[in-house]
């Protein structure tokens, strides 16, 4: 393992955090809030750590398979660290642990939040609250890869240890141009919602933070009652269609703006989507009709915010999902743990997997009436090799196995199960709200402080697709290799 | 780029860390300095005042009750005294405003003293009013009760004011402390790395060309040291391994 080499990749990610608080100090000086000395200063830190090793460290092409996991690993880490300044030169309500607690929550979309008023928080630190979750949603190495020239073999190497398995296996490009596709889709949707937020009366700083975190599926809003503070359909309408957009996979919406719209209603993945998120809406709506809900467009327009919210992992809200039906709530954890399409910004199992599951059911009671006969699983026109049916199914079922060791510790902590559950389901999906005491309109802020930590974890373990942290763990990661 | 470039740079990156962290510490500290004696002129001062006028305001209430029994030469100068003790700390008050809504409670003060003060500028003694206890509670006292409770308006005012500052000074000793805590971690891990990085490309490559040297001078083996920089170390390096092949080729003349 070179250290030195890993140190300079890690390098970039810190220039590019530091670029981003910068900008936020520069916001916060235009509003002129307190935040512009806590961002500059750790912009500043940031930016000094990263041009240190990029000066003393020569430049060099060739990296190892270990050497880029670590540096996609640790760019999440030291980013996350780093992030965790603005908030703790900042002082109240940013303790040691509410700052990594935000910090994680933003980096890895998960949009749970710790700060129970967050209107007094300055522009500047809204804004770079909001830059996590856009830094994060595309992926830290993806973003550094997408701005910097061609690095030859070690931008393959750090596009496969940084992109998550089941989205390598649908992004058909060489990784150079699937970055890019990846990078100007992201970029692409981010322009558009904000215009059409700008448009639909927002002001350009809350258009610009809110595009930031429903492109990310974060979830991080501006306002103490998230989208329902707006009061405004056209804005609930655009941000669910972008919110849905950003749950497909990029490589499929490049093909649409590429003008093959047909391979966007081909994909069996985006059409088991689309009818999940259907079907959820029906059933909440006729939940809540009635009840919660006097009128159909009511129970309609509440419904369909919060099932898309949940269900591609963003986590914005517009009612309090806390005091709906139960069958309402077994429907939002339904999609909190599936949540969207991989090669998407979105957390989760994701519906791939669940599609990959329910097929392999489907070809196990086929073989039981045909035991000798080779039925080949198919995914968007693709046979799925028997690796990725076992990779997802050991996901899938270590998935389920850190949410109930998660729930069992934060109830051990005093957490009522319900928020125990949920809120570990929201963590490990990076969903953000869950349900009880931290529902979409209530915040994380009484979690005890170990809790916070676990859960921070689990946000880590779900951005990071569980394996690429535990494998760092391994002996083997460490041993001797020779470059790629 | 050169050795000597890339140490002066780290020590350079680690005194700028610490420097910046302790400009910004004196600049808050220095407003948390100015911000004590803000705080006491601006609302300790001005909840003094709003003390003083309710204590004489209270003096002047036992004035009336002298007046009431009588005690026309006691009442009058203890009134006069207070009265003018309420308007010198008034005007010290309206002198004073620093705060959002002050000037209207001082304004209703004001208003409500002048009320207060025609009931007991009009004669007393020697009229239906001496002796009237109904009297004074239905005119007197009521009215005294109103500047009253105006002037606790005010104190509970200032008094809030006060409590925000004193947080918000809480909130600038912890942005004054932050930095110097966040320089000296920083440091501490920077120079982690930079001894790291300096033993990697220095002290290294320096270890290997000695390891070298030595080999090539015991059983002349050829010297070759790759060395991955571009700077001093590598210059020396290939120098030292032309001087070897110079000296193999003079050995084997």
């Amino acid at each position: 393992m070179r250290f030195h080499i890993v140190l300079r990749y890690i390098a970039f990610a810190l220039i590019f955090n530091s670029l981003f608080m910068i900008i936020s100090s520069i916001i916060s000086l235009i509003y002129s809030d307190d935040a512009f000395m806590p961002l500059l200063y750790s912009g500043l830190v940031t930016a000094l750590f990263g041009i240190f090793p990029l000066v003393f460290v020569p430049a060099t092409s060739t990296i190892t398979n270990k050497e880029g996991h670590l540096i996609a690993v640790s760019s999440w880490l030291v980013s996350c660290l780093v992030g965790m300044l603005p908030y703790l030169m900042w002082g109240d309500p940013f303790t040691i642990t509410n700052a990594w607690f935000e910090t994680v929550s933003g980096f890895t979309t998960t949009g749970s939040s710790i700060v129970s008023d967050v209107e007094v928080l300055p522009h500047g630190l809204l804004f770079w609250r909001a830059s996590t979750h856009w830094i994060g949603g595309i992926g830290i190495i993806i973003f550094v890869l997408s701005v910097l020239p061609f690095l030859g073999i070690a931008e393959i190497v750090l596009y496969r240890s940084e992109i998550s398995s089941m989205a390598r296996e649908n992004f058909h490009y060489r990784a150079g141009k699937a970055i890019r596709i990846i990078a100007g889709v992201y970029g692409g949707l981010t322009l558009l919602e904000t215009i059409a937020l700008i448009l639909c009366g927002m002001k350009i700083f809350d258009a610009i933070t809110h595009a930031f975190a429903t492109i990310a599926t974060g979830g991080f809003s501006t306002k103490n009652a998230s989208i329902a503070y707006f009061k405004n359909p056209t804005i609930e309408v655009v941000i669910i269609i972008f919110m849905i957009l950003s749950g497909i996979h990029f490589a499929t919406l490049f093909s649409v703006i590429s003008g093959h719209v047909r391979e966007f209603w081909k994909s069996n993945v985006v059409r088991y989507y689309l009818a999940a998120l259907l079907i959820g809406i029906i059933i909440t709506t006729l939940n809540l009709h009635g009840d919660k809900f006097i009128h159909w467009i009511d129970a309609i327009r509440y419904a369909s915010f919060q099932i898309i919210s949940i269900g591609t992992s963003t986590g914005f809200a517009t009612a309090d999902t806390a005091v709906w039906p139960s069958l309402s709530h077994l429907v939002i954890l339904y999609f909190a743990l599936q949540c969207a399409c991989s090669g998407s910004t979105s957390g989760g199992i994701k519906v791939d997997r669940i599609l990959l599951i329910g097929k392999a059911s489907l070809q196990n009671i086929k073989k039981l009436m045909h035991p000798d006969a080779v039925i080949p699983i198919h995914l968007d026109s693709h046979v799925v090799k028997e690796d990725v049916l076992t990779k997802s199914i050991l996901y899938i079922v270590v998935y389920l196995v850190i949410v109930f060791l998660s729930t069992l510790f934060l109830s051990a902590l005093g957490v009522d199960n319900l928020s125990a559950f949920s809120g570990t389901v929201a963590a490990i999906g990076n969903v953000g709200p869950g349900l009880g005491s931290v529902g979409s309109m209530a915040t994380f802020s009484q979690i005890p402080e170990p809790g916070k930590w676990i859960l921070s974890f689990t946000m880590l373990l779900g951005r990071l697709e569980i394996f690429a942290f535990f494998l760092l763990l391994t002996r083997a990661q460490w041993r001797k290799t020779v470059a790629y | 780029m050169g050795l000597r470039f890339k140490i002066l740079l780290g020590f350079l990156i680690l005194a700028l860390m610490l420097f910046i962290a302790g400009v910004w510490s004196i600049y808050e500290l220095n407003s948390i300095g100015s911000s004590v004696p803000k705080m006491l002129n601006e609302n300790y001062q001005s909840i003094h005042a709003g003390k003083k006028m309710i204590e004489s305001l209270e003096r002047e209430d036992s004035a009336i009750l002298m007046l009431l029994l009588g005690k026309w030469d006691e009442g009058r100068s203890l009134l006069q005294t207070a009265d003018s003790l309420f308007n010198k700390n008034f005007e010290f008050a309206y002198s004073n405003i620093t705060i959002p809504g002050e000037q209207n409670q001082l304004d209703t003060i004001k208003s409500r003293y002048e009320s207060y003060k025609t009931l007991w500028q009009r004669p007393i003694v020697g009229t239906q009013k001496e002796g009237s206890i109904e009297w004074y509670f239905q005119s007197i006292h009521n009215s005294f009760l109103s500047v009253k409770s105006s002037l606790e308006d005010l104190i509970e005012l200032n008094d809030k004011t006060m409590y925000q500052m004193a947080s918000n000074l809480d909130k600038r000793s912890n942005r004054a402390i932050m930095p110097g805590i966040v320089a000296v971690i920083s440091a501490l891990v920077f120079t982690l790395i930079f001894n790291f990085l300096v033993n990697y490309f220095v002290v290294g490559p320096i270890i290997k060309i000695t390891g070298r040297i030595k080999k090539f001078k015991e059983n002349r083996t050829p010297f070759d040291v790759p060395i991955e920089t571009r700077d001093e170390l590598f210059y020396l390096s290939n120098e030292i391994s032309d001087l070897c092949t110079l000296v193999g080729s003079k050995d084997r003349e």
